[in-house]
């Protein structure tokens, strides 16, 4: 396949942010597609799987544009080579994604959210599953917040940036990516953190979060606070910076709030989700800026790049969030969880959980999929 | 007994589904093609391109990480 030109998931990611149209061609099959695909707000997604390109049957290329660069996609790499070899033959303008979906997976985008001299918040972004890390820096030092299973993109971006890593926090035990938290802290001799209502039953070494009112980073009075908001899972953790940045973990999203059905204890939680909304946050002021843990639509990415919105406008556009009647809440709340989990989820709490240890390439496959955690509510 | 077997074990995507299609042109109408890979995307694939070419799908299983179809052609 020499003569197939391949791009990088970097590369691809730029075409997307150039303002111009990207067409992509994802040959996979219909199911695969429909589970997840590369989305854009500039992006226009066409899905033949390739072996509709086996048939010599010219109806195949009736709907591709000839005038534009066409980016062939696959699960892996293999099947984009052979179907873009196919296209170029016919005169298109093609790309092959290097790695498919499997790269795409694995490609982060760190995005500064705020500068000051004495604080750096950054946000890493795993497009493809939508999850969400943090990097709080101040004077030389850092804190990551959620960190994935990557954990060399966490250590790049110290070096870059240029602090030492010496917190790393979850907020919660996660159900829909693999935790690189104990890993990466082992690796820089960082302290990791996790709320012991998450821990219980496990053999996890860790710092209780519920131990913390606040966790100081870097040498001055910023300050990282722990508001424990049960109602996604029981120890979910947030953490407040200033009154002015909001991490919310994966209780509140930009475009929703989050799933308190995953325990299997809906009601309950739903209620504990009641609780921390109205009471807990109340006091929080509408310009505070929630940067959640995931998010599930590229159009809760804002212009700058950024998935947050501030505390006022999530409120004015979450009618859950301002209906007062627990019981209507809890409801609500609890019958809009979509009866789809995270894929894999069993399995990923268990490793997260330290009860199950995968290779890499299961490690690798047990992540496929979006991340399916917010609770959609915009009627 | 299949008519023709296509050994794709070790192939990696889009490979099995390339030569299965070239084995099944070689066939009556009626016959039968027995594939064995060990591509895991193909479970999805080769049943959706089964479908899509009409043949029927008389068999799909997983045997210790093989593969295993027998497909009977349109």
């Amino acid at each position: 396949m020499e003569n197939v030109e391949s791009i990088t998931a970097e590369e691809l990611h730029r075409k997307m942010n150039s303002g111009k149209e990207v067409v992509i061609l994802d040959v996979r099959n219909e199911t695969d597609y429909n589970d997840w695909k590369i989305e854009g707000k500039k992006v226009r997604s066409i899905n033949i799987p390739y072996f509709n390109f086996m048939e010599e049957d010219e109806q195949v290329y009736a709907g591709l544009p000839k005038d534009t660069e066409i980016v062939v996609v696959c699960a892996k790499g293999g099947a984009s080579d052979y179907v873009a070899e196919m296209l170029m033959e016919k005169g298109y303008k093609t790309w092959s994604l290097k790695g498919g979906m499997l790269a795409w997976s694995q490609f982060y985008v760190p995005t500064t959210v705020y500068l000051d001299e004495k604080l750096k918040i950054i946000q890493i972004n795993r497009l493809a599953k939508g999850c969400l890390s943090y990097a709080v820096i101040s004077e030389g030092k850092g804190m990551i917040i959620d960190p994935n299973k990557e954990i060399d993109v966490y250590i790049e971006l110290a070096k870059q940036h240029q602090f030492k890593i010496e917190h790393v926090v979850d907020s919660h035990l996660h159900a829909d990516h693999i935790t690189g938290g104990p890993r990466l802290a082992a690796q820089v001799g960082a302290t990791y953190y996790l709320s012991s209502e998450e821990a219980k039953g496990t053999n996890l070494k860790y710092e209780p979060l519920d131990r913390y009112d606040r966790i100081k980073v870097g040498d001055v009075h910023v300050e990282v606070l722990s508001i424990p908001t049960p109602g996604h899972t029981p120890g979910s953790t947030s953490f407040l910076i200033d009154n002015r940045f909001l991490m919310s973990g994966d209780t509140i999203f930009v475009g929703g709030l989050g799933r308190p059905d995953l325990g299997g204890k809906a009601k309950e939680w739903a209620e504990d989700l009641y609780h921390t909304v109205f009471y807990k946050l109340k006091d929080l002021p509408d310009d505070c800026l929630v940067l959640p843990a995931h998010y599930s639509d590229v159009r809760e990415i804002n212009e700058h790049g950024i998935v947050g919105e501030v505390l006022g406008k999530i409120r004015a556009n979450n009618d859950i969030m301002r209906n007062e009647d627990k019981a209507l809440f809890t409801e609500q709340v609890a019958s809009a969880a979509s009866m789809e989990k995270p894929p894999n989820f069993e399995e990923i709490v268990a490793i997260n959980r330290g009860e199950l240890q995968v290779d890499e390439e299961r490690a690798i496959e047990l992540e496929i999929g979006p991340n399916r955690c917010a609770v959609h509510h915009h009627g | 007994m299949a008519d023709v077997f296509v050994d794709a074990k070790g192939l990696s995507c889009p490979m099995p589904i390339v030569k299965a299609k070239k084995a099944i042109d070689t066939l009556q109408s009626g016959q039968l093609m027995e594939v064995h890979t060990t591509d895991k995307g193909s479970m999805n694939d080769f049943q959706a391109w089964v479908k899509q070419s009409n043949h029927e799908l008389i068999e799909a299983k997983e045997d210790n990480g093989v593969f295993k179809f027998i497909v009977k052609k349109k």
